[in-house]
């Protein structure tokens, strides 16, 4: 489908055309010396086309934009829906993820702005180019279309050998930028023992083998073009040649058509401008290259149109759960199975020895763990893989933080609650003593990473969210971690009050705890 | 770190690579003199035969038309050759120097971390890798930018035999390009590119937060409000996009504009025969043409040099040149607080207990060097504020926390805590640390994958994997931060005992933050912090 960047590159041409039929008239008119109002108005022309290009070369690059905007805004959709509704625990690093849903997006900018409207412009504005040519020379014109045989052969050949490079580089790319990120999260482990040179050495290894890499790439594409640049330069050269000899009447065979001088250079200024888009296309090859090895690595984090989210369970009383046999599997792990019931309204306390995947389970319930065999019975009917995300209550190991105050934080489980239902989960949570401590209160703003706040504080905020959503099925991943006995006597009384009569399944090592537990189940 | 050290590392890197540079000049050079000259030849040719043949066949006689053409398909020739010349040496230069001066850049980052710590890990790694990319094209435009002044000049060359007025005239419409499109470039694209990486980085920064929360993400139904706040600042990204392209294509247009118009001004103004005057026409709209890639990087410079400046923040101070300043033994630390004072000697062992945000973790960081300030803490007679953070470190072993892993296998993570260790040692330190039987069940061994920052771990697994790493390093003091949580009664026990039995054979002293009890025989001495 023609784009508006595209029909501008297209206009870029025709005046291109007008540019060099300006030229020709005005030498044709010096040279029949032929001075005043008619070589003036030539000029003008020549100087007006030149303006005028320019314009339709601005409007080409933003509407180009435009277009690329929309583009990565739809795979972004995808991207960021398949990335943080991803299994946790999979192979692929975090940083590598990241680098795939952002700079991998902003990646496809230059294919969509210039290499997509750039690639039908390289088809359509020669064919024109030739076709203006022909009216004045048709021999120029031919010698224009002879040379596009061996060119297209050429970027054939180069075309295929080069795709299969920069996916490679891309691939290396990704990596790289993974190994940054997750190095310099680590900083203080690496600091603390000493690895520095170590991990500078491995990061010097990784970093000249992207370059050595991005050259290979970058060669071929440079090949490709300068066989483009070898057909353009000859293409000039035969139609000078050519044009030359005829004028001269010294032409080996007999002349198949007669020029004047105007149409001899009308021709020769356009013999580059036939090949122009073409190079305009192959500068914007490393976007082509770049795009499509994004795209592909795109397609492989978000194979699907994203949207999928599942309707959530419409829990309105609390349901009983029952496990059978479920095994969760891990590419190189199994976990399980896991057979127990957690009868509706009451406490479930799950323990067992570390690593026999208690946490994988709690995630396995809300459709973010690999199922392999057996199923989840919700009252009796088979759980849908997501269907209890956004009806459950929830504290687990890492605590979710939006830009924004506290009380936004401790908002997000529930964006309907009042000021009053926040500062009262604030409290029951164990937050006074930090909200006293602060000057602004809940209204203290929170970074995304939760800076300044301690581990058992963190801990505490996950739980206030839980009390303030306060849904018919609770999943608690270990609530008392990072507290201290007291703390947690306080808190284990506190869930165990709120919770009453709604079904809660809570994670925990700590015996007291499961002491308190209408059912506890102990998995190895 | 300021930008002179800054540039001293640049000049370091680019040094090795400086043949590759010089070549990408002299190709950048060739390929746009030919270029000009075949364009220009090529008018001058057809232009003096047109006159020739219609000046009859004595004139077609006398005109030379063997040299010209010969000269045509030479220049056509070279010119594709020292394209190629110029791009490949000209990103060969680039890339093998830039790879160089990346890692340069992050070993200063792990030798003076101070500045840098308040960043998130996606907003560094985009300095590293983004920023670093931006210089990439400095190198790169160097030569055609040094290339188009040639041109510019050859140009001029060409146009002296129309007359002072049409080389004046070119020499005027070149100098405005230049003068123009440089002013036009600092004002316009500057602020915008560093905009663009500043929302980039961003971006990534907000991203990685909230893809490691995941499973909350999914309790609570956020995945909207998460993802309509990663679009509103994607979608401020490409408007600042679509400005800077749109900047960038005004720039290029002045030129495009200009070449039309510095061949009406030759035509009209040539004092010259018609075929010299078609050879300065042509060879002026081919110089004022190649003009494009010193406006290109005009607008660039100034962005570059943005970057590099948030580079030299990153980096911070250089590093001091650890002086071989008295080696500290670390026999003695003294520990003031809560109105107790407690002394305690190589080997000693202390448990630290409190309610949680009574600030156990931060004595820890203070005293393994991740933290300044606090005056209650001494070692060997001197207040810690005052010993080098480096060689704070140099005396503990810790297991934070978070138990934090790099990505990589059990034995990357592990190979961390001392340069030289053999698979034997790091059975031997998960022994104690019983987690040997479950790296012995994984598939792989000690070359499992333990995920990104260790999801692939349990929380007890990574727990006891750092304590691994941290009895491995080999410390005279050994520091753990609630070391047994999430480990069922059973291990924790274990661990307490073969922890006891590992002081004592090694004599390493130990300060321990916890709040189990099992924990407690460990400690011989014993600070409550908070009240």
């Amino acid at each position: 489908m023609p784009t508006r960047a595209f029909l501008f590159w297209l206009l870029d041409g025709l005046l291109a055309i007008a540019l060099a039929a300006a030229l020709a008239v005005a030498v044709s008119l010096l040279a029949e010396r032929v001075a005043g109002a008619e070589l003036l108005l030539a000029l003008t022309l020549l100087c007006t086309a030149g303006l005028a290009r320019a314009g339709a070369q601005v409007l080409a690059a933003g509407a180009g934009q435009h277009e690329a905007a929309r583009a990565k805004q739809a795979w972004r959709v995808r991207a960021f829906g398949a990335v943080l509704r991803a299994p946790a625990g999979l192979r692929v690093m975090l940083g590598e993820q990241t680098a795939d849903a952002t700079d991998r997006i902003e990646d496809l900018d230059g294919y969509h702005a210039r290499f997509q409207p750039l690639r039908l412009a390289a088809v359509a504005t020669p064919l024109m180019v030739a076709a203006a040519a022909a009216t004045a020379s048709w021999v120029a014109a031919a010698i224009m279309l002879a040379t596009l045989v061996p060119f297209a052969f050429g970027m054939a050949f180069a075309g295929t050998a080069a795709a299969r490079a920069a996916a490679r580089q891309l691939d290396a790319l990704s990596k790289l930028s993974g190994l940054f990120i997750d190095r310099v999260r680590a900083l203080p482990i690496i600091l603390g023992f000493g690895a520095q040179d170590r991990v500078v050495r491995q990061l010097g290894a990784a970093t000249q083998d992207v370059a050595q890499r991005t050259l290979v790439v970058l060669r071929v594409a440079f090949l490709s073009s300068a066989v483009m640049e070898f057909f353009a330069a000859i293409s000039v050269a035969l139609v000078a040649v050519y044009c030359g000899f005829s004028l001269l009447g010294l032409l080996p065979f007999r002349a198949p058509e007669t020029l004047t001088l105007g149409r001899a250079l009308f021709v020769l200024v356009l013999a580059p401008e036939f090949y122009l888009p073409m190079r305009r296309m192959a500068a914007a090859y490393h976007d082509k290259q770049i795009g499509e090895a994004a795209l592909e690595r795109l397609t492989r984090l978000a194979p699907t149109d994203g949207a999928t989210a599942a309707s959530s369970a419409d829990l309105t009383a609390p349901p009983g759960m029952d496990i059978r046999d479920l095994v969760i599997a891990y590419e190189d792990k199994l976990i399980g199975p896991f057979a127990f019931i957690a009868p509706a309204g009451e406490l479930t306390v799950i323990s067992g020895p570390s690593g026999a995947g208690k946490s994988s389970l709690l995630n396995a319930l809300l459709g973010l763990a690999p199922i392999s065999s057996g199923e989840i019975l919700l009252d009796g009917a088979p759980l849908v893989a997501t269907q209890l995300q956004g009806a459950v209550s929830w504290t687990g190991q890492m605590t979710l933080f939006l830009p924004g105050t506290l009380a936004d934080n401790i908002r997000l489980a529930r964006p309907d609650a009042s000021d009053e239902d926040i500062a009262a989960a604030a409290a029951s949570a164990g937050l006074t003593a930090l909200i006293a401590g602060r000057p602004a209160g809940l209204q203290t703003p929170i970074d995304p990473r939760g800076s300044g706040l301690s581990g058992g504080e963190r801990r505490r905020i996950g739980i206030a969210r839980a009390l303030l959503r306060d849904a018919p099925l609770w999943l608690l991943d270990e609530p008392t971690a990072d507290l201290d006995a007291a703390s947690a006597d306080a808190l284990i009384a506190l869930i165990r009050s709120a919770s009453q009569g709604r079904t809660v399944l809570l994670v925990t090592h700590d015996p007291a705890v499961a002491a308190l537990a209408d059912h506890h189940v102990v998995i190895a | 770190m300021t930008r002179p050290q800054l540039d001293t590392m640049l000049e370091q890197a680019t040094r090795p690579y400086r043949s590759a540079t010089w070549l990408a000049i002299a190709c950048a050079a060739g390929a746009v003199i030919t270029g000009i000259a075949l364009l220009g030849l090529a008018g001058w040719f057809i232009t003096g035969a047109a006159l020739a043949g219609a000046a009859g066949i004595v004139a077609v006689q006398a005109f030379n038309y063997l040299l010209p053409s010969a000269a045509i398909r030479l220049l056509a020739i070279t010119r594709t050759v020292t394209r190629y010349g110029e791009r490949f040496y000209g990103h060969k230069a680039a890339l093998s120097a830039l790879a160089d001066f990346r890692v340069a850049l992050f070993e200063r980052l792990v030798s003076a971390p101070g500045t840098a710590a308040p960043r998130g890990a996606g907003d560094l790694a985009a300095l590293l890798i983004q920023d670093v990319d931006a210089l990439e094209d400095r190198f790169v435009r160097q030569p055609g930018q040094i290339a188009a002044l040639v041109g510019a000049a050859t140009a001029l060359a060409f146009a002296i035999p129309a007359g002072w007025a049409a080389t004046a005239a070119l020499a005027a419409i070149i100098l405005a390009v230049v003068i123009a499109a440089r002013l036009l470039a600092r004002r316009w694209l500057p602020e915008k590119a560093q905009a663009i990486q500043q929302d980039i980085a961003a971006l990534k920064l907000v991203f990685v937060e909230y893809a490691a929360a995941s499973p909350e993400i999914a309790a609570y139904a956020l995945a909207a409000p998460v993802e309509a706040q990663l679009q509103h600042q994607a979608a401020q990204l490409d408007t600042r996009r679509t400005a800077f392209a749109q900047a960038e294509a005004m720039l290029a247009a002045l030129v495009t504009a200009a070449g039309g118009l510095a061949m009406a001004a030759i035509l009209g103004l040539s004092e010259a025969s018609l075929p010299l005057t078609l050879l300065a026409a042509l060879a002026a709209a081919g110089a004022v043409e190649g003009l494009s890639a010193a406006v290109r990087s005009s607008g660039r410079d100034a962005v570059i040099a943005a970057g590099l400046a948030r580079l030299a923040v990153l980096i911070g101070t250089a590093p001091v040149p650890s002086a071989p300043a008295a080696h500290l033994a670390g026999d003695q630390i003294t520990i003031t607080q809560s109105g107790q004072t407690l002394v305690l000697k190589r080997g000693d062992r202390l448990v630290v207990t409190g309610p949680s945000g009574c600030g156990k973790t931060s004595l820890l960081e203070t005293l393994a060097g991740a933290r300044d300030a606090a005056s209650n803490v001494m070692i060997d007679g001197d207040f810690i504020g005052a010993i080098p953070a480096d060689q704070r470190r140099a005396l503990f072993a810790v297991s934070p926390q978070s138990a934090q892993m790099i990505a990589g296998t059990i034995a990357d993570n592990l190979g961390l805590a001392r340069p030289g260790l053999t698979a034997d040692d790091m059975w031997c330190a998960l022994e104690t640390a019983c987690f040997a039987d479950a790296v012995r069940a994984m598939p792989e061994g000690l070359g499992t994958w333990v995920g990104d920052g260790g999801t692939r771990l349990s929380g007890g697994e990574r727990k006891r994997l750092s304590l691994a790493r941290a009895l491995l390093a080999g410390r005279p003091w050994l520091l753990l931060d609630e070391p047994s949580e999430g480990l069922d009664p059973h291990t924790e026990c274990k661990v307490q005992v073969n922890l006891d039995g590992w002081l004592a054979e090694t004599g390493t002293g130990l300060i321990l933050v916890t709040h189990r009890d099992a924990m407690l025989p460990l400690g011989k001495q014993h600070l409550a912090m908070g009240s």
